[in-house]
């Protein structure tokens, strides 16, 4: 029979050597952070408390970092991590489980036809080659003579844009799209390898960018999270590369406390100036 | 004078060594960094900017060919586990069953002969770290479903796209009812059971005692009516909807799903595309009705489909 607290065998331990201990706790959150595909920090602690409720009710609940780790140094050899990210327009933390093994579009082959990848790939370029981050839905489906495989019509583009949408790998904003937390997750690696002259990066995290602030003199871009922390209660904010004085609105840090008080949904949230630059 | 053989084995031994040096520290540059998730600036883990350049878009990464070196343990076989462990992962949340070719032509590929020994080990590896289990619920045409070996909660916040294997088989079962003019003998149910690899006087991996399932647990839950044949000696029974079906699901409904297990539509069965569609209008109009009587829209919730059948 099953042995669920079975220490995990020598061909699956990472290089470290470690032996990672999975029990049905771990297993219970695993399961239910890839029902929901990406999580933000405050769902995948509650998430977490859930999991030692059903399963182990007495054990002390591990702190977030160790228990993440823990499952991350047993899933090291299937190349899968949990791994943590920041929403680019308000800063929330983001939690989602990736593969690191296969490089990107290959991610999505499964779930997509030939046609509808290379829109994808067409869309990511119009993304990342834009001012703001954001491709327009009209651009987007002026390519689709273009595609690869089977011929698709502006109809049924729309649709996989949709679907694309729905699988959370990208996202819209008033006709408008941009790439998904998650996309921006998985497929950072993809994206810096694929375009290394068109990509963006932060100046202080030197994160993939895509979407943020420009400092209109020499240039520089940050992400909006970035620009909070960094500009945090300094009246005078001014560019970390040339001293210009910085010209956009600093965005405020993102306090989950503060937020949960307040009530507000996603939704109705208004979202920060994502378009600056 | 020439190297004797202890030498030349000490040499080689050195090389190999070295080899296997280069190449692990290869890897380790090439492989990230795993993620710290302290946030120094807040914001994402960036990987190490060195990461593995000559990624190919269509071939998994380098640095997972390299890891092999690192590990003589990783045999070919393995790393196709690995891939098809992925694979399964992402069909995770899909409520479509996974086909046999699926697997063959996306991550099997040219090792088709061992496809057995692959998705064992896959198997094995889903268990061990998700504790989800990979079942065959279709021997015949090789189709498989993705099962949590945990118990669900009623906590478990997930949405309703999860796949319910017993509703599955209380789909075919009311199929079959459907098809024998909505009165199927005991034993047409279990010829159909019987060809998906479900018997009476063995038990299921999935669903255990199937004979108690149908005969007793659905009709608890009164989704199936089990009645004795009138004047059958020796006694002969028959399966009915219950009024739980009816409540939660339609003969269209039932009929949309045979057809989808039959790439078809459901008007490629005249005669009961014909009754679902009467019974439609028979639906519309009591709806209707139970409309004026109570008045106003707003009191009557749209769609009364509750339970589990209404995922479907």
């Amino acid at each position: 029979m099953w042995n669920k607290d079975r220490p995990v065998p020598s061909y699956m331990q990472g290089s470290t050597r470690r032996v990672g201990i999975m029990t049905d706790v771990h297993r219970r959150f695993l399961q239910l952070l890839m029902t929901h595909g990406v999580l933000e920090e405050w769902d995948v602690k509650r998430l977490q408390k859930h999991c030692y409720k059903v399963h182990d009710c007495n054990a002390t609940v591990e702190k977030l970092e160790d228990f993440i780790n823990n499952i991350n140094s047993v899933l090291e050899s299937l190349y899968i991590e949990i791994k943590k990210g920041v929403t680019e327009d308000d800063g929330r933390p983001i939690y989602a489980l990736v593969n690191l093994a296969t490089t990107s579009v290959s991610k999505m082959a499964s779930d997509f036809a030939e046609n509808e990848l290379d829109l994808f790939r067409k869309a990511l370029e119009l993304i990342i080659d834009s001012e703001t981050g954001f491709a327009s839905s009209t651009n987007i489906l002026n390519l689709v003579d273009q595609l690869k495989g089977k011929k698709m019509r502006k109809k049924e583009a729309e649709q996989v844009l949709q679907k694309f949408v729905q699988h959370k790998w990208l996202v819209e904003k008033e006709g408008e799209f941009t790439l998904h937390c998650r996309a921006i997750l998985e497929m950072e690696q993809y994206i810096r390898e694929t375009h290394p002259d068109a990509v963006k990066v932060c100046d202080l995290c030197h994160g993939l960018l895509i979407q943020g602030q420009s400092c209109e003199t020499c240039g520089i871009k940050m992400h909006l999270p970035c620009v909070a922390k960094y500009f945090q209660s300094n009246s005078e904010p001014r560019c970390p590369h040339c001293n210009d004085y910085w010209p956009h609105e600093i965005p405020e840090v993102f306090d989950p406390e503060k937020e949960r008080e307040a009530g507000i949904s996603k939704s109705n949230k208004k979202p920060l100036r994502s378009r600056q630059h | 004078m020439p190297r004797g053989q202890k030498s030349k084995l000490r040499a080689r031994e050195k090389r190999r060594q070295a080899q296997i040096e280069t190449q692990r520290s290869k890897s380790q540059r090439s492989r990230r960094a795993p993620p710290t998730t302290n946030t120094s600036a807040g914001v994402s883990c960036t990987r190490s900017d060195e990461g593995a350049k000559n990624q190919d878009e269509e071939r998994p990464s380098t640095s997972q060919a390299s890891a092999s070196t690192d590990d003589p343990h990783r045999t070919p076989l393995d790393q196709k586990a690995i891939l098809l462990v992925e694979f399964l992962l992402r069909k995770y949340n899909m409520r479509d069953p996974i086909t046999k070719q699926d697997m063959m032509r996306q991550v099997i590929k040219k090792h088709k002969a061992h496809f057995h020994v692959i998705l064992k080990k896959a198997s094995e590896l889903m268990v061990l770290a998700f504790g989800i289990d990979v079942k065959e619920v279709d021997p015949i045409r090789h189709r498989y479903v993705l099962v949590s070996k945990l118990q669900r909660t009623s906590d478990d916040r997930l949405r309703g796209e999860k796949i319910m294997p017993k509703t599955g088989l209380l789909m075919t079962i009311l199929c079959v009812i459907f098809m024998k003019a909505n009165c199927a003998a005991e034993e047409d149910i279990w010829e159909v059971l019987n060809v998906m690899g479900i018997y009476a006087d063995k038990k299921h991996y999935i669903y255990g005692d199937a004979n108690k399932l149908i005969t007793e647990d659905f009709v608890q839950e009164r989704y199936l009516e089990y009645r004795q044949v009138p004047n059958s000696d020796p006694p002969r029974y028959a399966f009915l909807w219950g009024p739980r079906a009816h409540a939660e699901t339609s003969k269209m409904k039932v009929l949309e799903f045979l057809a989808k297990l039959h790439d078809t539509v459901p008007s490629a069965f005249p005669a009961w595309y014909e009754e679902a569609l009467r019974d439609e209008e028979e639906r519309a109009r009591a709806r209707f009705a139970s409309l004026l009587r109570i008045g106003t829209t707003a009191n009557v919730p749209s769609g009364v489909n509750l339970g589990s059948l209404s995922q479907l």
